[in-house]
């Protein structure tokens, strides 16, 4: 059954780095599944933690953040910030019991897209061993 | 550390309004911001107030927090500093979220004297509204036996209301003195100039307040432990946050008496939550099913990562909580919890920076996947 399982992780891709290595792996026509929906945010630090448990709640199996690499933020410092948030919600999901494999920060640079297919592949195939995410099927949400 | 010793004269209330009145006396404050009883008699307000004779009905520590301090302090001070001086008497957790505040810019604590009080704890606002003759004797009780569990759970569970951790300009401690009487202690130049001025120095030894404040946290401390282990069974795991949250009519009540939520425009209200039909109904087909009015577990949760680095556990919203949701307790241990990952503690002093206004270039490697 789980199998064929297929999860969608929303990946919100900075505009400047991990989009752009995004890009790049589509151009150089690598092969990675086709389970990630992108969104494109002009900086990883953009992301509100709400838009991550929003995702979340209404049933995205996994939810991907994804900037440049610490130092090469195109606005110095951004992620950095992106960091400290992201513990901060990677706490909460745990004090509250929920499932903090379903999200993911990863550093992906403009040059990286091999990498960018590697961590799509990786991603998908553990969030297939986690299985669907719980909170599709809660009703009262 | 030292203090100044005042001798209780009719009541604890009594001897700190003479207090303060000796303060405005000497101009050492132009006005004090204080909880007075209502004319109706049945609840406390802020009040500023210049008038000596108006301080007859003011309670330096009322039996119930109906307004949070730092909400009051905020409402006078966000535009710019006050040009006057004043003197805000208020709780250690009120104390705490000015503090806060006024890192959010949204307190301008220049010419502003903090002075708290060791708190027992407040009644749950609800039980005190119900009897108010026997909510002031139970509240009596509270402060003679230091523990009184007629106290709001998240009192119960608060290790920071009493001793040294306060960070205001003048401490009135009421734990542990003895023969009838109450310290003074400056924990800063303003409040050690003020006791100079009124000429009562702070020269005597508070070492018994400071054994029983410690003993006291001590007990508070294993208090909390104990609670938050049995709520987070509770709570933890979606199922079970569903339960717990399942009751919430989704009035924003906690949103809006919160004292660290201080955003003109709430994201949760904004326009960005309200959504087409089709966006429901796509939901609906998916699941077969939809509840409305939606989104409440995610209003939760979601405020959680927008104030939970620097909730104080004052427990306002569970007293404005309609459905009686353990929301304050909850808060507060998703605050402790994801307060730590920074080493912060809320309130504890104006020079600790926000945990998200900061970052070091090396640390956090673990919440990064390679």
């Amino acid at each position: 059954m789980k199998d064929d399982f297929e999860p969608t992780i929303i990946g919100f891709l900075c505009r400047w780095c991990s989009y752009a290595g995004a890009d790049l792996a589509g151009t150089s026509r690598l092969q990675y599944p086709p389970s990630m929906l992108p969104i494109r945010v002009m900086c990883s630090s953009r992301v509100d933690p709400v838009f991550i448990i929003t995702a979340f709640l209404r049933g995205a199996d996994a939810v991907l953040v994804a900037g440049c690499h610490p130092g090469d933020c195109h606005y110095i410092e951004g992620n950095y910030y992106t960091r400290r948030r992201f513990a901060c919600l990677r706490k909460i999901f745990e004090t509250l019991g929920m499932e903090s494999d379903r999200i993911r920060l990863s550093w992906i640079s403009a040059s990286e897209g091999p990498r960018f297919a590697q961590v799509v592949t990786d991603y998908t195939d553990k969030i297939k061993k986690l299985g669907p995410n719980p909170a599709k099927k809660e009703i009262f949400l | 550390m030292k203090g100044a010793i005042l001798k209780i004269e009719n009541s604890i209330e009594k001897t700190i309004i003479e207090f303060l009145k000796k303060g405005l006396d000497k101009k050492l404050f132009d006005a004090l911001l204080i909880p007075v009883k209502v004319p109706a008699g049945d609840s406390y307000a802020w009040v500023l107030v210049q008038d000596k004779a108006l301080l007859e009905d003011a309670n330096p520590l009322p039996p119930v927090m109906s307004v949070q301090g730092a909400k009051a302090l905020s409402s006078i001070t966000r535009r710019g500093k006050s040009n006057k001086k004043i003197a805000a008497i208020m709780r250690p957790c009120e104390i705490r979220a000015s503090i806060e505040l006024s890192k959010l810019q949204q307190i301008d604590l220049e010419n502003i004297c903090l002075v708290s009080i060791d708190c027992p704890g407040a009644l749950p606002l609800k039980d005190y509204l119900e009897d108010t003759k026997k909510g002031i004797d139970t509240f009596k009780k509270v402060i003679k036996e230091w523990g009184n569990e007629s106290v709001r759970p998240i009192c119960q569970m608060c290790d920071k209301s009493v001793g040294l951790s306060i960070q205001s300009d003048l401490h009135i401690g009421i734990l542990g003195a003895k023969n009838n009487e109450i310290y003074l202690i400056p924990s800063s130049q303003k409040g050690k100039s003020i006791l100079e001025e009124i000429g009562i120095p702070a020269e005597e030894s508070t070492d018994n307040w400071e054994k029983k404040t410690k003993e006291f946290v001590e007990t508070r401390k294993k208090n909390r432990k104990k609670a938050q282990s049995t709520l987070s069974e509770k709570v933890m795991g979606l199922d079970n946050l569903l339960e717990t949250f399942s009751n919430c009519i989704n009035c924003h009540n906690c949103q809006s008496v919160c004292p660290i939520c201080y955003c003109r425009q709430c994201y949760f209200e904004s326009e960005k939550m309200k959504l087409s039909s089709d966006d429901y109904l796509i939901r609906a087909e998916s699941k077969g099913i939809l509840r409305f009015l939606p989104d409440t577990l995610l209003f939760h949760i979601g405020r959680m990562t927008h104030m939970s680095l620097s909730c104080v556990g004052c427990g306002a919203c569970e007293d404005a909580c309609p459905m009686s949701i353990k929301v304050a307790q909850i808060f507060s241990m998703v605050g402790d919890k994801s307060q730590k990952v920074f080493n912060y503690t809320p309130g504890k002093s104006i020079e600790e920076q926000l945990p998200l206004k900061v970052y070091e270039e090396d640390e956090f490697h673990e919440v990064e996947k390679p």
